[in-house]
């Protein structure tokens, strides 16, 4: 009995590869990945091809934990098979990719007939981080499916480049909500004040969850420009917006908002109350200290620690 | 003193159709932190032994044709 | 499989790494990156694809120094306030200061932390204090991730083997373990130039509420044995006393999440729908204030999520039915309950020992040194407060290339044989008797008097009693326990790690004569915190064979605590007790 796990000759495993009974050659399939060689992906390869759909399965997941050009021709491979639950794989193990290389092997799919094969790659690209993705990406904001347009936002947002802020900010008015929220919140790296003029429309936008974000990225871009729009946003019907917008004029340190946020400090909702008291903390207006000292005994104990540190906040008199 | 055995349910249920345990494969009996699946000498399928299940998924979730189901302990339930 | 066959083997190495869960597979990992030349073994009682704490993954950082959101200053500051200033803070400084290079390391090796729109790291504010929290809602790969990296490195994995006890040589010095395969019971008998233990917390040391053995916190396998190894090994033992015990969902013995759904609004209500934690930290303070709400009027405690919009609750179930404890969901729906609905009930853990949420842990300084030469520990188990998973990965990462330097500079320690011809006997001791009790029995006795005798609120004379009935149980165990195959031998050897555990439990907690860390340490006959004579850490450790205890002060802070940052938490003491 040897004491360890053995480092096998992976060509000698991959000898079952041949055998008739699929289910061996499945578990063929899992042995040799578990080796973690390198001279296990033309195995890998090879069986992404197998006649038998469980097997290309097995395969298509199993290149997942390897990397490189040729593990990203056989994903693309996968990606493209009939069997849904082989292509299913094949995509989650594209997203495994981190060898900027394999994006010469993914950009040929870009316009693939199938939505999902395109929502796939676009996802990869991301991951990679593909320069060479940003034309095709601004492309695929056109294009028919939803979720593609997703990932294409995804790709122009890990890239944060200024020149891509045209393209994110006619994003953020798609027809779709999940692209608008995609891009809302990739607008979050510009520092600037165009950036900040879109997210302030976004704050309009007829789905929340776009609000709520339009108010984050507000308080990312730190343009204090925003405020004002973004003050309108504490009158939101959706608790959950007028809580971003909340901590997004404590960082904008809006003294102009000061008014407006101690009327909060009474609202029903302690999660709000709570966040009142942490921007009249963060502006740090002294006009704050006598409504907070108020609020001291607020039968919330978050609201009551969070309005403590809010006036440890404040000028001295 | 004689020792008795307490009958019990067992959390994870394996589906002898899909078990593939009979090719060579071991990977739910491999992956379980407690150790407590086995394959049978009789049917060659795996199945639990030991009724000391931490219900976490492993056998399940690796499990490359779907044939392991982990319920939660019927004293938990 | 199964049956007990005869079997002595002998391997040497230069670092010798036990338990395979998060904080080993590191070790192992960074001593054979720094050292390629270096023969490196990593030894698991189960199997290091998955096992250990984080066996389906974990859903986020609790604990991540992110620059541009917190500061090594800054965390060593909170962390020390959490453990009521019992904290050298040397070794929690450098975990501050490396880790955010490891959460680099881990996602160049393919595990994935939650990035926001843009690429970066999606660090989350869960309170006005600081930003730690970075959610790894696909972190169910880990343990993957980390498997490839040791198969790559030609790590040599041995699998299957329960370490029993740890060699010493003449001078003190470690000089490997004793292991027994728990498929065939055969013996291993490893001689290594440096051991680094990693094997987890105490986690099956007090009994669910459920009554199932296995329904615990922490992954049932981490019953304790490193505490135990390194107790008769003779290091010391920091802060026994201070307990482990978490919030959790009631009878599901998953974690409450409050870091999962706290940054999305959710948060812990008593049965009215409002909050009651008063305290700033994840501390034993706050762990008292859970305890008194569910004792009182307004108990029970509750999660409460159903304010939510549903889309946000299904955003907060797609990690939590899927990572770290997946089976939630279906726990959930069996019980018909739905987080949009209601609030769901919530409850306290049994009692463990662990330094990943708590204090307690054999003692490490801040290269993961034990008092013991050669002896390195990291993960659950070493002394390292609150340093959960990224402190398991960042101080196993110290562990490996400090004890991978050392053994570079010393030969194999040479071994009595006569320590293994004993282990031996007391291994295989019940396995030699047709009749007796058998471990699963002897083992829910145990860990019932521990929920009986030894759980907070402590009392002197319930201890006392605790410790004379548990001393009738090991001399069942000595004398009675009967073993019918090799998985029972593992399971009966847990049971000594767990009586073992509970001893030190009680002696730790009869030592320190004043009340500490809220609920953790809370002892009604000394009910106040005492700073002149227990400002110190309690050190336990083995002397000419038995269990002692003394003081050891702590080390003078690196960073400054202000008084009044000091007076904020024990006014909030003060009001508790009112």
């Amino acid at each position: 009995m040897s004491a360890f796990e053995s480092f096998s000759d992976v060509a000698e495993i991959a000898e079952n590869l041949q055998s008739p009974d699929a289910s061996v050659r499945r578990l063929t399939v899992i042995e040799i990945a578990e080796t973690a060689s390198d001279e296990a992906v033309p195995h890998l390869v090879a069986a992404i091809s197998d006649t038998a759909p469980e097997v290309r399965l097995q395969a298509a997941r199993a290149l997942g934990e390897f990397d490189g050009l040729s593990v990203a021709q056989a994903l693309v491979r996968g990606v493209t098979d009939a069997d849904r639950d082989v292509a299913s794989a094949a995509a989650e193990s594209l997203a495994e990719l981190r060898d900027t290389a394999a994006d010469a092997a993914l950009l040929p799919l870009v316009s693939h007939q199938s939505a999902f094969v395109r929502e796939a790659i676009f996802r990869a690209l991301k991951e990679l981080r593909s320069a060479i993705a940003l034309g095709p990406a601004i492309s695929a904001l056109q294009d028919a499916d939803a979720a593609v347009r997703v990932q294409a936002v995804g790709v122009i947002g890990y890239l944060k480049s200024n020149e891509t802020l045209p393209s994110l900010i006619s994003a953020a008015r798609d027809a779709d909500a999940q692209v608008r929220l995609a891009a809302v919140n990739a607008l979050s790296f510009a520092r600037n004040a165009v950036a900040a003029q879109a997210a302030s429309g976004a704050l309009a936008d007829d789905a929340w969850q776009v609000r709520a974000a339009a108010a984050e990225t507000l308080g990312r871009i730190g343009e204090t420009s925003a405020a004002a729009a973004v003050k309108g946003a504490l009158g939101d019907t959706f608790w959950q917006v007028r809580q971003k917008a909340l901590q997004c004029l404590g960082k904008l340190k809006a003294r102009d908002a000061v008014p407006a946020i101690l009327g909060i400090l009474d609202d029903p909702l302690p999660s709000l109350r709570k966040e009142a008291a942490a921007a009249l903390g963060d502006i740090g207006d002294i006009s704050a200290q006598a409504p907070l000292a108020a609020h001291a005994a607020d039968p919330d104990p978050d609201v009551r620690k969070t309005v403590a540190w809010a006036l440890s906040r404040l000028p001295t008199v | 003193m004689p020792i008795a055995y307490a009958p019990t349910t067992v959390p994870v249920v394996v589906d002898d159709v899909k078990c593939i345990a009979d090719k060579g494969c071991t990977v739910c009996v491999d992956v379980c932190p407690l150790d407590v699946l086995r394959i049978s000498d009789l049917t060659g399928k795996a199945y639990m032994k030991y009724d000391e299940c931490w219900y976490c998924m492993p056998c399940e979730t690796d499990c490359p044709t779907g044939a392991v189901t982990v319920n939660i302990p019927y004293l938990l339930r | 499989m199964d049956e007990i066959k005869q079997g002595l083997s002998e391997i040497e190495c230069d670092v010798l790494v036990i338990g395979g869960g998060t904080a080993g597979p590191m070790a192992a990992y960074k001593a054979k990156r720094r050292n390629p030349k270096a023969r490196v073994v990593l030894l698991e009682k189960a199997n290091v694809k998955r096992s250990g704490a984080i066996a389906m993954g974990m859903d986020g950082l609790n604990n991540a120094v992110v620059p541009g959101f917190a500061t090594p200053e800054q965390y060593t500051k909170e962390i020390t306030i959490a453990n009521d200033g019992i904290c050298d803070q040397a070794p929690v400084y450098k975990y501050a200061s490396r880790c955010f290079d490891v959460i680099q390391e881990l996602d160049s090796f393919g595990i994935k932390f939650q990035k926001t729109e843009n690429g970066d790291f999606d660090v989350k504010k869960v309170h006005h204090l600081g930003s730690y929290v970075l959610p790894m809602p696909n972190g169910e790969t880990v343990k993957k991730a980390l498997y490839r990296q040791l198969r790559r490195e030609k790590v040599l994995i041995s699998n299957r083997y329960m370490a029993t006890r740890l060699l010493t040589a003449k001078d003190g010095r470690i000089a490997g373990v004793i292991a027994v395969n728990t498929r065939s019971a055969e013996f291993l008998v490893l001689r290594a130039k440096t051991v680094i233990l990693c094997t987890g917390a105490a986690g099956r040391l007090g009994l669910p509420q459920s009554g199932y053995l296995w329904g615990t916190y922490e992954n049932a396998t981490n019953s304790g044995d490193g505490y135990a190894m390194a107790y008769h090994a003779g290091a010391g033992l920091a802060n026994i006393e201070c307990y482990q015990i978490n919030p959790l969902i009631k009878d599901y013995n998953g974690p409450a999440c409050a870091y999962v759904a706290g940054p999305f609004g959710a948060y812990t209500a008593n049965s009215e729908g409002n909050r009651f934690i008063e305290c700033d930290y994840w501390s034993g303070q706050m762990m008292q204030e859970f305890y008194n709400e569910l004792q009182s009027g307004k108990g029970p405690v509750f999660l409460k999520l159903n304010h939510l919009h549903s889309d946000t609750v299904g955003q907060i179930e797609a990690v939590l039915h899927k990572v770290e404890r997946p089976s939630r969901g279906r726990f959930h729906e069996n019980r018909g309950t739905n987080y949009r609905e209601k609030m769901i009930e919530m409850h306290i853990s049994e009692i463990g020992l662990c330094s990943g949420h708590s204090a307690s842990g054999v003692f490490v300084d801040e290269f993961a040194r034990t008092t013991v030469t050669g002896l390195y520990s990291a993960g659950d188990m070493a002394s390292v407060p609150h340093n959960y998973m990224l402190g398991a990965f960042t101080n196993g990462a110290v562990a490996g290339e400090h004890a991978v330097d050392f053994a570079a500079e010393v030969d194999v320690p040479d071994y009595d044989r006569d320590d293994v011809v004993r282990e031996q006997e007391r291994v295989l001791a019940p396995t030699q008797r047709d009749d007796g009790i058998p471990p699963n029995q002897l083992e829910y006795k145990a860990r019932r008097l521990v929920n009986d005798y030894l759980q907070p609120p402590k009392v002197t004379a319930k201890m006392q009693i605790g410790q004379a009935r548990l001393a009738e149980v090991r001399d069942d165990l000595d004398n009675a326990m009967v073993v019918r195959d090799s998985h029972e031998l593992m399971r009966a050897l847990e049971v000594s790690s767990i009586l073992d555990c509970a001893d030190m439990a009680a002696y730790a907690s009869l030592f320190r004569t004043e009340s500490r860390w809220g609920l953790y340490h809370n002892r009604v006959d000394y009910p106040e915190k005492n700073e002149e004579d227990w400002f110190c850490h309690s050190i336990l450790s083995k002397r000419d064979g038995r269990m002692t205890a003394e003081k050891r002060a702590v080390e003078p802070y690196l960073v400054p605590i202000d008084e009044s940052e000091r007076d904020a938490y024990d006014r909030q003491r003060i009001r508790q007790h009112a």
